[in-house]
């Protein structure tokens, strides 16, 4: 999908961004001493500072996920203040021409829309056996938006990529605490040079909002979220990947299977790329009672840089599986809507389970593989309801 | 385009929104359980971050052992004599076979 978005119409929008980020947040106590926060609604906290919000599994029903209800991982504090006259993206290292561009240099330079499922690396950790420490997100660390704004590939033909140029690194505008280590990451040249992969200043035809990196992120399309640097302020081209703790240890797979709590050689590992295939049931909610008959059962199935090519349901635990019906909306990177219309026989209960199947034959396995930071939980999903007489 | 030296609204109107969104968050955090060394984990890991990330982690004694001292690693201020009864406490009050931590909503859309 390709979209062009004016110079005076982003110049608008980022006036208006800045406007709605000063205007917008009314500071109120909800009901039951809940906190708004600002931009959001009804997502479930995993963390308030820093700010780690997850999309409960009812909000799964919309193929475009709305900004109020998209998740937020943050590994630092976001950026405390922001002067949009002041604020210049570099970039540097491998590179002829070494450059800097101000927002409305970014402004002029061609914008492109990319529909993309955006998941962290962790989504499912809290599903893992035995637990390993983290943000203990279930489904909802994932979410699909259009991404608008310019190829970081022509960002960089400007700067002229050297030969020795092999990752490009991304920083962002984060404050860090303490002595913790900042968050940079870096990706291999081949998939930053890929026209897919922007600099987005917008996300679902607005500015980017401040929790998902105004005014300006990485968008890696396919890739964990973690690779989408937001706040971007510099780029830098090296002639290997970056050597940081977000790259290693952090973001890495064993490259051998893991038995449930044991140790991994961190020199047996690889940077982790791309999603794997999974699906989750956004209705019926685990736990819940229905009474309706027919009952809709629908969700979501996502496979990162591959799509989604079979969806299956069963409603007896696993014993037989049929298929379900793959919604119509879909784009490269995007998730796949899905749903199924079961009638139950008799009250009781049961258990449902989704598997999805991709177009590289992958299919989603009966128990995630275990890693000792719970990253690409992919297992089959399920949910125990009750259904009433 | 404005001068290093002006003064501007829109800069201190999000520093403003953030230190009050922050302040807030935090006022909403869980308190942790009582124990022999609650105040002092509640003040060195509350400096960086709230206590929902820690009141959701079910982990074994090695496991808050790793955890403890990376945060040590990374600037949590913990005297050495109290490191193994900050390992203790989290160890007991966050065990693996603990029930997990249900999801607190937050915002407009929250549930009742």
């Amino acid at each position: 999908m390709l979209k062009t978005i004016t110079r005076r119409g982003f110049l608008t929008g980022i006036s208006g961004g800045i406007a709605a980020a000063a205007l917008v947040p009314r500071f109120t106590w909800a009901a039951e001493r809940g906190v708004e926060v600002p931009g959001k609604a009804g997502m479930i906290v995993r963390s308030a500072r820093f700010l780690d919000l997850e999309m409960p599994a009812e909000f799964f029903s919309s193929w475009i996920t709305p900004v109020p209800h998209f998740f937020v991982r943050n590994h630092m504090h976001e950026p405390s203040t922001f002067d949009a006259d002041n604020w210049k993206l570099s970039i540097s290292g491998e590179v002829e021409r070494p450059l800097s561009i101000s927002l409305r240099e970014l402004a002029k330079v061609d914008a492109h829309t990319i529909t993309n499922t955006l998941e962290c690396a962790g989504n499912g950790r809290g599903f893992q056996q035995p637990k390993v420490p983290g943000v203990q997100w279930q489904r909802g660390a994932v979410g699909t938006a259009r991404f608008t704004g310019p190829r970081l590939r022509d960002i960089l033909q400007r700067a002229g990529i050297k030969a020795s140029g092999k990752h490009v690194m991304f920083r962002g505008l984060d404050e860090v605490p303490g002595k913790v280590p900042p968050f940079i990451r870096s990706i291999p040249i081949e998939k930053a040079t890929d026209a897919d992969t922007l600099i987005a200043t917008h996300m679902n035809g607005a500015v980017l909002a401040r929790h998902h990196g105004f005014p300006a992120r990485a968008l890696v399309p396919g890739w964990i979220g973690a690779a989408s640097c937001k706040w971007l302020t510099e780029i830098k081209v090296l002639d290997q990947e970056f050597d940081g703790n977000f790259m290693k240890p952090g973001y890495r797979m064993p490259n051998q299977l893991i038995s449930p709590g044991g140790e991994v050689n961190s020199a047996d590992t690889h940077a982790i790329t791309s999603l794997g295939v999974k699906s989750v049931i956004a209705q019926p909610g685990d736990g819940s009672s229905v009474s309706s008959r027919p009952l809709r059962i629908h969700g979501a199935a996502w496979a990162g840089e591959a799509a989604v090519a079979r969806l299956e349901i069963s409603t007896d635990g696993g014993t037989t599986w049929r298929d379900a019906r793959l919604g119509s909306q879909q784009a490269r990177y995007a998730w796949r809507l899905w749903d199924h219309v079961w009638r139950p026989q008799e009250p009781g209960e049961y258990t449902i389970m989704c598997r999805a199947t991709d177009d590289q034959g992958r299919t989603q396995p009966q128990s995630a593989a275990w890693n000792p930071s719970g990253y690409l939980y992919n297992a089959v999903d399920q949910v125990k309801i009750h259904v009433l007489a | 385009m404005c001068s290093r030296n002006r003064f501007r609204p829109r800069a201190w109107a999000s520093a403003v929104v953030w230190l009050a969104c922050s302040t807030l968050l935090q006022a909403q955090s869980p308190e942790l359980p009582t124990g022999p060394v609650q105040a002092k984990v509640r003040t060195a890991c509350t400096e960086c971050h709230d206590s929902h990330i820690i009141v959701q982690q079910r982990l074994s004694n090695k496991a808050w052992s790793r955890e403890v001292d990376k945060m040590i690693k990374w600037g949590a201020v913990v005297d050495s004599v109290d490191r193994n009864a900050f390992i203790d406490y989290l160890s007991v009050s966050f065990p693996p076979d603990k029930a997990p931590e249900p999801g607190e909503r937050a915002g407009p859309g929250k549930k009742k």
